[in-house]
């Protein structure tokens, strides 16, 4: 990988950690505050307890995934191209996965924690043992979790996937390939 | 500069081949570092000899290779090659096949009874009646007999011969006088008594058309192969190993005492270690592999056209080690070595690999092909739309650019089959450290390891496990535009040339 790849990457990634510890809480709370609480729910106690826990633990999913594509990337010697257009299929099972596991993330703190331990995350809530997040909620998250695993996985796969791999990453072709 | 090589009998046509592939790896060169023109010539009664065919083979890929190509690349399929054709000794004797149709009998008796006499003492009825379509059937005095009767006044009205020696008479006219150079062997037939007698026949012929400054050379070689089998009662006369001396010592004795006649500078070329080919009589079935040997003996050219050759001296090469032949045994071993790597390396990376890459992009859209191959769109149009204005980048599936394609995978065929001879066919006990011989064939699948191609001090300084054509690709992907000069399948192979070694 070029310098500027590096560079490129690693400003990804600290772009990654801004959005998903500062930026993304700050529009929770001012861009879609009335969508995501339900009855009962305080959305700093949603934040502190429900959201930022499992996007944290999302977060490290998904920097798990990129260590294991550029290890794949760096590693694997191809060949032909079919062999390096393979990888591309590998990388949208690893998006899927991470949205599948960024959704059960929040879907595990919000509700199965609480359910698990018998607690209410409501303040002075009984018999609720869960964040009663409305649908279109659950749809915003479901949202915001696409978008980070494109600010987590896709962005940097599509700056600096390495070698023969280079475009490989969906969009590659049209964004960096036209030189 | 022009050089003209000419080829006489199985041997010559072998040197040829070799030489043309020594054009192709651009080890061809003139003193101003600028590829010499490369005519060929190729001399043989033998008209179906397999040798003959290959040696017509490689040349004519070559030629159709640089057509495809162009003259606009930076080092790939530089030096350019006009072929002359073939012609055959017998052509002079008015459809006659056998010595006794060129020298009729009845015509000796009629008019000189003394000279037939003495046609019937030098030839015995076997050698008068053999059938010479097959070449001259290793006995020089019937090539001599036959060659003697050739008048290149005569030949220079018409022919194959009258176009290489107009080209001769402009290339002296230009001021930068051309190389001729001769091949061949002496001590079979056709070679022995082709060889020197054309190179007499030149140099006469140069001297009356006031055109001394053009220089006439010639390499030969001497006994390096051995025969497995013989002939019987059905083939005839026919080459024996046993003559192979005689003939040797006879051609030896000549150009001792008629040598300056003949050629400005002889290199002689021989082996100690033999290779074995199988018996044959001559025509489609004398397939005899390439060999070093020939190699060594095209090579003299790089002495001729650097004209750095001091009168009067003999300098000699050998091997280093008995048992081996390694790159510091080939003189110029630095160059020469680099040269044939870059070739070697180019037609295992093109054949192997990226011929079969193009082809792979036949079946899916550009812009998927290219998500899996970077390098491709730095020569073909990512968008898979031919080139609207000339010099930007074709589509891939441009009839033209699969036609350049076609041609280049045809050479490297040649080159690699040429080279996979040349290191497999070492003779027994023998082994040779250039190359390894099982990775100069063609896959059905593509390959990517190159580290094993040469061996030796030509290697390129990379670790075998990193020297692949995926670091090509990489290399080609990460090159600055101002790199790549060209565009399409022509710019795709040059860069792949500079990029081999």
């Amino acid at each position: 990988m070029r310098s500027n790849e590096w560079i490129s990457l690693l400003i990804a990634v600290i772009i990654g950690v801004l959005w998903i510890f500062l930026g993304q809480p700050y529009v929770f709370q001012h861009g879609f505050h009335t969508l995501l609480v339900g009855p009962g729910m305080n959305l700093q106690t949603f934040l502190r307890n429900g959201s930022t826990p499992g996007f944290t633990v999302f977060w490290a999913g998904c920097v798990s995934a990129l260590l294991v594509w550029y290890f794949i990337t760096f590693t694997s010697r191809t060949s032909q191209s079919s062999q390096v257009r393979s990888m591309r299929v590998m990388w949208w099972i690893a998006a899927i996965i991470l949205v599948i596991f960024g959704w059960l993330c929040q879907l595990f703190f919000a509700v199965i924690w609480w359910l698990l331990r018998g607690l209410s995350p409501l303040d002075g809530g009984v018999g609720i043992n869960y964040f009663p997040i409305p649908i279109a909620g659950w749809v915003v998250i479901l949202l915001m979790i696409v978008i980070d695993v494109a600010l987590l996985f896709w962005l940097p796969t599509l700056l600096a996937s390495p070698r023969s791999f280079r475009l490989v990453v969906p969009g590659a072709v049209s964004l960096k390939g036209g030189r | 500069m022009d050089l003209f090589a000419i080829g006489v009998g199985g041997t010559g046509a072998k040197c040829l081949e070799a030489l043309t592939h020594l054009q192709a790896c651009g080890l061809l060169q003139a003193a101003d570092g600028r590829p010499v023109r490369l005519g060929t010539f190729l001399v043989d009664p033998d008209q179906q000899s397999a040798l003959l065919t290959r040696a017509q083979t490689a040349i004519t890929r070559y030629g159709a290779m640089r057509r495809a190509v162009g003259s606009g690349t930076e080092a790939f399929c530089r030096g350019p090659l006009e072929d002359y054709g073939h012609w055959s000794p017998l052509s002079t004797a008015s459809g006659a096949l056998s010595l006794e149709q060129v020298f009729p009998k009845a015509v000796l008796n009629n008019r000189a009874s003394g000279l037939a006499a003495l046609f019937d003492c030098l030839f015995p009825p076997e050698e008068q009646q053999a059938d010479l379509e097959v070449g001259f059937r290793g006995r020089p005095p019937i090539g001599s007999a036959v060659m003697s009767r050739i008048s290149l006044e005569q030949e220079a009205q018409t022919g194959e011969w009258q176009k290489m020696l107009s080209a001769i008479e402009s290339a002296a006219g230009s001021g930068d006088p051309p190389v001729i150079h001769l091949f061949g062997s002496v001590f079979g037939g056709t070679g022995a008594s082709g060889v020197p007698t054309l190179g007499q026949l030149l140099k006469n012929w140069l001297k009356r058309q006031n055109l001394q400054s053009v220089r006439v050379h010639a390499s030969l070689l001497l006994p390096y192969f051995d025969f497995d089998g013989q002939g019987d009662g059905d083939t005839g006369i026919h080459a024996e190993v046993r003559n192979f001396q005689l003939n040797t010592d006879a051609a030896l004795q000549y150009l001792r005492s008629n040598g300056d006649a003949c050629f400005d500078s002889v290199y002689l070329l021989g082996s100690d270690v033999k290779a074995r080919f199988d018996f044959s009589i001559g025509g489609t079935t004398q397939a005899n592999a390439a060999h070093v040997l020939e190699l060594l003996a095209a090579l003299a050219c790089r002495s001729t056209i650097s004209r750095n050759q001091p009168a009067g001296y003999a300098f000699s090469i050998s091997r280093s080690n008995r048992d081996a032949l390694n790159w510091e045994d080939l003189p110029e071993h630095e160059v020469v070595g680099k040269g044939l790597a870059a070739g070697a390396r180019f037609a295992v990376a093109w054949l192997n690999n990226f011929s079969k890459e193009i082809e792979a992009a036949q079946k899916v859209r550009m812009t998927t092909f290219v998500s899996g191959a970077p390098w491709a769109r730095r020569f073909f149009s990512t968008s898979g739309k031919a080139a609207a204005v000339r010099g930007e980048r074709p589509a891939i599936r441009d009839s033209q650019e699969l036609s350049t394609r076609d041609a280049i995978d045809a050479y490297c065929e040649a080159l690699l089959q040429w080279l996979a001879q040349v290191s497999g066919n070492t003779g027994s006990g023998f082994e040779q450290n250039l190359f390894t011989t099982d990775t100069l064939a063609p896959t059905s699948r593509p390959i990517n390891a190159l580290g094993r191609v040469v061996l030796g001090k030509a290697r390129p300084n990379v670790a075998r496990s990193a020297d692949t054509v995926e670091r090509i690709k990489i290399r080609m992907d990460r090159l600055s535009r101002n790199r790549i000069k060209l565009k399409g399948v022509a710019g795709l192979a040059d860069t792949l040339w500079q990029l081999s070694i």
